[in-house]
């Protein structure tokens, strides 16, 4: 019988997580019971489907790549680097992306700079005096010394991933150009905290921008605007910019 | 690079590893093929972008996992290979069918068979599946990344969503190829 316990233990066999026994027990079933070897024969036809779409697809690129060293080779005997390819879809990808996806010319820094604003201080003073080691990295942060605010966060965070903290320090961050330690906190923000998620993703897409990662900040805005949250409204405008 | 380095930068990597990989051995490989087997310009590009493929293919799969010698001396290796494969089944000259080379010796087990309906059936709903699901089943699958990997590249919250979604996208795979499986079987037997 065609079970959902079969189907998973099928799945789970080509994913290799069965134990020992579990995985004789398949091969012992598959001589025996016909349709549990068709529920089997059509997990690795579909496996097998992947895996050939996956190098036809390599095999494409690599015919892609060879016409371009066949083009460039042509009147010239220049050998070509291996970065050249690296570099050549680099520049591809971002020219397609600015076509495509600014034609107001807006570059993702200057659409970063529209929209960014740092999140308000706005947490109570008790959490800033009594629980925390450096309560003046808030004052920084409300005259607009991010950069110092930023080191101390830091250093209160060495000592206690707090969400609160967490968010600050990131938009800290954010406002003196430190993006990836921005998207740190700000990832660890989404998986292991729940408070901030709608905020940290809005600021994540900015971050992205702002690292001229067109592809990550849309997937995030995209996220944003399914929903109705407080975020939503801009996070649409922007992606239509984005767009 | 380091030939260790190579490999891991092969399994975390992307479309521009393999660009370096290929553009690397190229010139000194389709001079050796053409001089040694006398193979024509087209031929020897064709050995070489499955040498290429059947070398990533293995670091990948964890088939190879320590080079014991260098990358050039393995893709030669493969070579030689494809072209007495070549020559041992026909005594006169064919192009080669690359996809054809790749699917019975990099996916299909020796001696292992399984019905043409099926396996259509099974490329058709892989075409219906639609995105993210294809992507995230063929990373997993194919390129063989790992959950964190899956994680960073399509935005998943952790690897235990990303395994979760993998495990729903197999499963609309499943049905579509249910019903391409139907609708087939009904097409043979109106032809009848």
């Amino acid at each position: 019988m065609n079970t959902e316990y079969d189907i998973d233990l099928v799945e789970r066999y080509f994913d290799n997580e069965l134990s020992e026994g579990e995985s004789a027990l398949v091969v012992k079933r598959l001589k025996t019971d016909a349709e549990f070897k068709a529920v089997f024969d059509r997990e690795r036809a579909l496996i097998r489907s992947i895996r050939a779409a996956g190098l036809s697809r390599d095999l494409q690129l690599l015919k892609e790549i060879e016409r371009g060293i066949s083009a460039s080779s042509q009147g010239t005997v220049r050998r070509i680097q291996p970065w050249y390819y690296a570099a050549a879809a680099a520049v591809v990808l971002f020219a397609v992306a600015t076509v495509w996806l600014f034609p107001n010319r807006q570059t993702p820094d200057e659409l970063f700079n529209d929209y960014f604003t740092p999140v308000s201080n706005t947490f109570a003073p008790t959490l800033r005096s009594e629980t925390l080691s450096q309560p003046e990295a808030f004052m920084y942060y409300d005259r607009g010394d991010y950069a110092t605010a930023a080191s101390l966060f830091g250093e209160m965070l060495v000592q206690e991933a707090n969400p609160d903290v967490l968010l600050l320090s990131a938009n800290a961050n954010l406002a003196a150009g430190n993006t990836s330690v921005a998207e740190e906190h700000l990832l660890t923000l989404i998986r292991d905290f729940d408070e901030y998620d709608t905020p940290a993703k809005w600021y994540l897409g900015l971050c992205y921008l702002k690292q001229g990662n067109v592809d990550k900040a849309r997937t995030v805005l995209e996220e944003l605007g399914q929903r109705e949250v407080f975020y939503t409204g801009q996070a649409r405008e922007l992606l239509r910019k984005v767009k | 690079m380091v030939r260790e380095d190579i490999i891991g930068k092969i399994r975390s990597g992307g479309p521009a590893g393999l660009a370096m990989i290929y553009e690397e051995h190229r010139d000194e490989f389709l001079h050796w093929i053409r001089k040694e087997y006398g193979c024509s310009e087209d031929d020897s590009k064709d050995i070489y972008q499955i040498a290429i493929l059947a070398f990533y293919d293995n670091v990948r799969t964890g088939k190879l996992q320590h080079l014991v010698s260098s990358i050039k001396t393995y893709l030669f290796g493969i070579g030689k290979n494809i072209v007495r494969d070549t020559m041992r089944k026909s005594t006169r000259h064919i192009a080669i069918d690359q996809e054809r080379w790749l699917n019975e010796n990099l996916i299909d087990e020796p001696g292992d068979t399984m019905p043409e309906q099926l396996l259509a059936s099974a490329k058709s709903a892989l075409e219906r599946l639609g995105e993210p699901c294809r992507k995230l089943v063929e990373m997993f699958y194919y390129e063989r990344k790992s959950m964190e990997e899956i994680v960073a590249a399509l935005n998943y919250k952790n690897a235990e969503v990303a395994k979760n979604q993998k495990c729903k996208c197999m499963k609309r795979l499943r049905r579509l190829c249910e019903e391409e499986m139907k609708r087939t079987s009904i097409t043979i037997n109106h032809e009848y």
